[in-house]
């Protein structure tokens, strides 16, 4: 008897716990008692989720028209919520959403870099195809360049925005000094020489991540090798040892040996280059237009930012060569594949995209942010809107440069952006020469390129 | 029911549900990783190409693999040659203190509630060059500005203080529950017979919590070869890869650069020095400590 018993008792456990984990979730959707409005009435509830890059105070006001775009959207998919979801720009991109993607379960839509990264997602089938809602849309033609965000002819994504990369300077401390904006490299060495001297530090960098750094370098040897030279890593055409590029990663590390930087750079976070130029401890900053808005932001940069900071391009080697610079516009927004096999879902996109992607949020993104518009967008109407001289000048640049290229780590593979990331670094620190780590980086490329091509 | 209890068949009804867990968790996952470790997946595509021992090779041909292996060697050496010994020292401190025994607890085990993000922002500040406490403390005796975590002769040992910090309170909490545990006639008996303090401790305190030191250093080689979030909170593993250990090693090449084949073989590295470093320690010095008798 007992020992039926405590069989009877196993054999129930463990049938009660079978049950339980094979238990589907119920129905929760029966008609309410006494609901008498029309059945089309009803609004079947659903969610999706995006992924966002504007957190922290520096892009407070990215985030505000995000959630005026998400509200509109919210309003015109009737029980639709978006549930936003911010992460830190280089954390989503490197390592969450790769591995959402690696699990196949993205977010409906997020924040992404068109090249490589989506053309890698979209090869699996990951994202969705943009061109036919492009078409149906009238927005094909709209924009400034597709370039990145396009894979075997098919558009993946949008970007948010352009940007250009240069020199943010102390403008009151070179009036100061009776300093001029440099026409060459030399001339800008020149400056730093000065500037060390007078005890502040020349350029305000901050390498802990691998890519602050690398915007320089990038510059630098779109100068000493030429604008196209990037494009050739993928190909085998262009070299990493090539003798230009061992020149412009030495001039780089030359630059570090002089004192042009702050020591212990590889121990800073990004946000404290900005630091830097704002407490008036370096007196010129190498990033991206993006940073205009922390540099003319009152709470941070204090009250008087119209006339503190201006903006140059990196000068060329040779007077007179023109100017050379990143212009891209290789971040933005993509959406799930998944998403798009629900029809209320793919509304929501074209909705989300008829909402983000207009002329009034790019040049409220160009007012507020300094965010060069992705889309074409007429010159008088930009000048109307850049009223801070900081942003005219930005605009001013921009019409000048010669040349322009994509960053680098949207025209290679992202192992080999990875080794680079060390590689720079290591250059920074002084543990290896600039020729040792290019030779290095060659053999990389010509492994990853060989991996490719055996993939194809 | 006795008779029932003794049927192999009923253990096993009940071993189940923890045996597919355990598969599920644990064994699925071992394999699958160590299939994957095998390929040149880039964890996206559904193409899997079999390359057979290649990321074994890479990744010991690799001098970048071989700093994260001696990274962990060196977590693994300062927890079990400079934490044990402080873990066991403040122990015999905090069980022999008579009042606010239950404060110098808690201080002590504050530190291992905390979130290891939190605890990198605040040993960041700490070890910042310019106006961090070290560097202003040192500067007292008139010691130069450090870059701690800039400069690599300083970043890693920087990372295993502060680790240090925040384990260390946990593991006295351990040890002195085995102190308490002790029959207090054994430390009378020796007080009656004159032994000192230092006596007591060395010849009967330590011998008797031996066990429990045993589950400490175990318990530290295991987190020392996992190790993992504190390297990514306080220096990204740099400068320039200084500080990787083997599982930030794993993460920057298999997420960031699309190599889950090459991530995976890593993965399966770990575990496989870990087995070794955890079969050995049983064998050689755990095994000899397992059982005390009062």
């Amino acid at each position: 008897m007992k020992k039926s018993l405590v069989m009877l008792l196993s054999l129930l456990f463990i049938a009660s716990t079978v049950l339980a984990a094979c238990s589907s979730k119920q129905e929760t959707t029966s008609p309410q008692a006494g609901n008498d409005k029309p059945a089309e009435e009803k609004v079947e509830p659903f969610e999706m989720k995006m992924r966002h890059i504007e957190i922290g105070d520096s892009n407070k006001n990215r985030f505000g028209r995000l959630e005026a775009v998400v509200k509109n959207t919210e309003a015109e998919n009737p029980g639709l919520t978006i549930k936003l979801d911010g992460v830190e720009s280089e954390v989503n991109r490197k390592d969450k959403l790769r591995s959402e993607m690696a699990a196949g379960n993205p977010p409906d839509i997020f924040d992404a870099f068109g090249s490589p990264d989506v053309g890698v997602f979209a090869k699996e089938g990951l994202v969705l195809d943009l061109t036919p809602i492009l078409e149906e849309m009238g927005l094909k033609d709209k924009f400034v360049s597709l370039t990145p965000w396009t894979h075997d002819g098919k558009i993946y994504g949008l970007p948010k925005g352009g940007s250009i990369e240069g020199y943010f300077y102390n403008k009151k401390y070179f009036a100061e000094k009776g300093l001029e904006l440099p026409k060459t490299l030399a001339e800008m060495e020149q400056i730093a020489e000065k500037i060390k001297a007078d005890g502040k530090v020349p350029i305000a960098q901050a390498s802990k991540d691998a890519w602050v750094p690398l915007m320089t370098t990038n510059n630098l040897w779109a100068y000493y090798a030429g604008a196209e030279f990037t494009n050739g890593f993928k190909t085998g055409e262009s070299k990493w040892d090539d003798p230009r590029m061992v020149e412009a990663v030495t001039k780089h590390q030359d630059w570090v040996k002089k004192g042009y930087f702050k020591k212990g750079e590889l121990g800073l976070e990004y946000n404290n280059q900005r630091n830097q130029l704002l407490t008036d401890e370096a007196i010129m900053m190498y990033d991206g237009s993006w940073a205009y808005s922390a540099l003319t932001d009152e709470k941070t940069a204090g009250a008087d930012t119209k006339d503190k900071f201006g903006f140059f391009l990196m000068p060329p080697l040779k007077e007179g060569e023109g100017t050379s610079s990143m212009v891209d516009t290789n971040n933005g927004y993509a959406f799930s594949a998944k998403a798009a096999e629900d029809p209320r879902k793919l509304a929501a996109i074209k909705s989300f995209i008829k909402n983000f992607f207009n002329e009034d949020v790019q040049l409220q993104s160009f007012k507020e942010d300094g965010m060069l518009p992705s889309m074409k967008i007429e010159d008088s109407k930009m000048k109307e809107v850049a009223e801070h001289p900081l942003m005219q000048e930005i605009l001013a640049r921009m019409n000048e440069v010669k040349y322009t290229w994509p960053a680098f780590d949207a025209l290679v593979q992202a192992e080999v952006n990875t080794e680079l990331g060390t590689g720079i670094q290591q250059v920074i620190e002084g543990v290896k020469e600039p020729k040792a780590m290019l030779e290095a980086m060659q053999k990389v490329q010509e492994q990853v390129n060989e991996e490719t091509d055996a993939a194809q | 029911m006795n008779k029932a209890l003794r049927k192999p068949v009923t253990y096993i009804l009940f071993l189940l549900p923890t045996l597919f867990l355990f598969t599920l968790f644990f064994i699925y996952p071992v394999i699958n990783a160590t299939y994957y470790s095998f390929t040149s997946w880039n964890g996206i595509s559904n193409v899997v190409k079999f390359t057979g021992l290649a990321n074994y090779s890479r990744a010991m041909n690799d001098p970048n693999f071989w700093i994260a292996v001696k990274n962990n060697g060196l977590f693994i050496l300062f927890s079990v040659f400079i934490q044990v010994p402080i873990i066991i020292l403040f122990s015999l401190l905090i069980a022999n203190v008579k009042k606010l025994k239950g404060l110098y607890k808690t201080a002590v085990f504050a530190p291992s509630v905390m979130s290891t993000a939190v605890i990198g922002i605040l040993w960041g500040f700490i070890y910042e060059p310019d106006i961090g406490l070290m560097n202003n403390f040192l500067g007292l005796f008139g010691i130069d500005k450090i870059y701690w975590l800039s400069d690599r002769s300083w970043a890693m040992i920087s990372i295993l203080i502060t680790n240090g910090w925040q384990w260390t309170g946990f593991y006295i909490v351990m040890v002195l529950a085995a102190i308490i545990s002790i029959p207090k006639e054994l430390d009378e008996a020796a007080m009656i017979d004159g032994a000192t303090g230092w006596q007591r401790a060395r010849k009967i305190t330590v011998p008797l919590i031996m066990p429990i030191i045993s589950v400490v250093i175990m318990l530290s080689v295991a987190g020392a070869m996992k190790a993992a979030d504190i390297v990514l909170v306080m220096t990204k593993g740099g400068p320039s890869g200084a500080t990787d250990v083997m599982a930030t090693y794993m993460l920057k090449h298999s997420i960031k650069s699309f190599k889950y084949g090459f991530g995976n073989s890593i993965a399966v590295l770990i575990f496989i020095f870990t087995l070794i470093i955890t079969v050995l320690y049983q064998l050689l010095v755990a095994k000899r400590t397992e059982r005390i008798e009062y």
